[in-house]
């Protein structure tokens, strides 16, 4: 997979062998209505195109007011990268899409699709897709110019993955938030702060407490409470 | 009165930008690479106004052009002046009696399939280069790219200078023809106007104060595609 979740193995005949191309961009926005409902979503669809183009069914307007969008990272190796898309506040609800709306989480998907000599759009292919990370608005009052846009910011899904914790505190406490039944982590808070003697006799001394200082090998103890297990 | 008819009845030069949003770079080894975004291609005209308008007799002007504003749109033409007439002036040889029953087929991406041509000879020419067609009712003018002649099909295919961007459907529309085709413009640096004194006029001893007219700079014309 690419930066941001496109195969990087992406052919795109468009623009092989060819000095001149002509595309547009399309933005696909999927808002959640209800964390807890998945198929609860409102999509908005909007592109720099210049008529209605239906692209899998979903009808994208010129009309939605998008006045650019950012660049995006484009790399070999897996990385993250953001965007922004700028919308206009005029006339539009895109005020109210950033207001009115649970737009921070939604799903963006920005497509570019390739029109042929007679502006006929062909084929369309993934550019970015994240998840919008926070939004703003505008107004730029200049004399008796009054210009007023909406931003919203996206992160692909590799940031959003890259700052994921994941893993489990190894204690009962954290243990047990998926398996209530699981008993493996009871007795970490009975050791906790000490020592275990790795190499010692197992039937004559199997702690050492306090800092540790004496016994063979009481360096090899540690304290396992509170550590998390990165990936 | 119409504020952007008289100004372009009455301009000093006429300026037409209709180039596209494109980006090129030139690679190292010089290369030219481009890239374009489809848009509407909406007419931008450039119109310089002399400074010998008496302000008197222009108030109607004034205000026309402060009622717009820079947020107004007017539907204007070059047919309506017999000095700018000839700008768009038909370039074809179809009399009006033969182009007027002339319909729309379809209209697909820039190309715009005309159907009920006049019976003439194959070689006569229907379009020249840059002569402005405009669908039915339809606001948005469009320019023949090539010149077409007659043929001897039932349709010929006309390459238009923009894609189609109207809404709704042509098919059976008639065309109106070179300078019978409006603009719908609006003006968003709308300029100022300065009164220099000037342009007196006396009468039986009598003088009337007048000031000559002055704009701000020159006015940009916009088509207005919001609604295509």
């Amino acid at each position: 997979m690419g930066s941001n979740g496109v195969v990087m193995s992406q052919n795109i005949p468009e623009v092989q062998n060819t000095p001149a191309i002509s595309s547009a961009e399309f933005v696909k926005l999927t808002i959640f209505n209800d964390f807890a409902d998945p198929t609860d979503t409102t999509v908005y669809t909007f592109s720099s195109a210049y008529k209605p183009e239906i692209i899998d069914g979903q009808s994208y307007t010129p009309l939605g007011g998008m006045l650019a969008v950012g660049s995006q990272n484009r790399d070999l190796r897996v990385t993250s990268g953001d965007t922004i898309i700028a919308l206009s506040g005029i006339g539009a609800d895109n005020i109210f899409l950033v207001l009115g709306t649970k737009i921070r989480g939604s799903e963006v998907l920005i497509s570019r699709g390739f029109y042929n000599d007679q502006g006929i759009l062909g084929n369309t292919y993934t550019r970015f897709r994240g998840i919008i990370t926070s939004y703003g608005i505008q107004e730029d009052r200049e004399g008796n110019n009054d210009t007023f846009s909406c931003a919203v910011s996206a992160s692909s899904y590799v940031n959003v993955l890259g700052n994921r914790i994941a893993g489990r505190k190894t204690n009962e406490e954290s243990w047990k938030v998926f398996n209530p039944t699981d008993t493996s982590m009871d007795q970490v808070y009975s050791i906790s702060g000490v020592n275990f003697d790795f190499g010692g006799d197992a039937s004559s001394k199997r702690t050492v407490s306090g800092g540790g200082g004496g016994g063979g090998g009481g360096g090899g103890g540690y304290n396992d409470r509170g550590r998390y297990q990165e990936r | 009165m119409a504020g952007l008819q008289t100004i372009i009845n009455k301009c000093n030069a006429l300026n037409i930008d209709r180039r596209k949003v494109v980006g090129i770079q030139i690679t190292r080894n010089e290369v030219a690479r481009t890239s374009e975004t489809p848009t509407f291609q909406p007419w931008r005209m450039t119109l310089s106004m002399p400074a010998s308008l008496a302000y008197q007799t222009n108030r109607d002007l004034i205000e026309a052009l402060d009622t717009l504003d820079r947020n107004t749109p007017e539907v204007v033409t070059f047919s309506d002046n017999v000095c700018l007439s000839w700008i768009f002036k038909y370039q074809g040889t179809m009399t009006s009696i033969q182009r007027n029953p002339i319909t729309v087929q379809s209209f697909v991406g820039n190309v715009l399939t005309l159907t009920n041509l006049p019976a003439i000879g194959a070689t006569r020419v229907l379009f020249q280069p840059n002569d402005l067609i405009q669908i039915g009712n339809k606001t948005y003018p469009f320019t023949s790219t090539t010149q077409v002649t007659r043929g001897t099909g039932t349709t010929v295919q006309i390459i238009t200078n923009r894609p189609n961007i109207l809404t709704g459907s042509v098919v059976g529309n008639t065309l109106k023809y070179g300078n019978d085709c409006e603009f719908k413009m609006f003006c968003p640096n709308m300029p100022t106007y300065t009164l220099v004194p000037g342009g007196y006029a006396q009468s039986s001893g009598v003088t009337t104060n007048n000031a000559l007219l002055s704009f701000s700079d020159d006015f940009n014309l916009y088509e207005w595609v919001a609604t295509a």
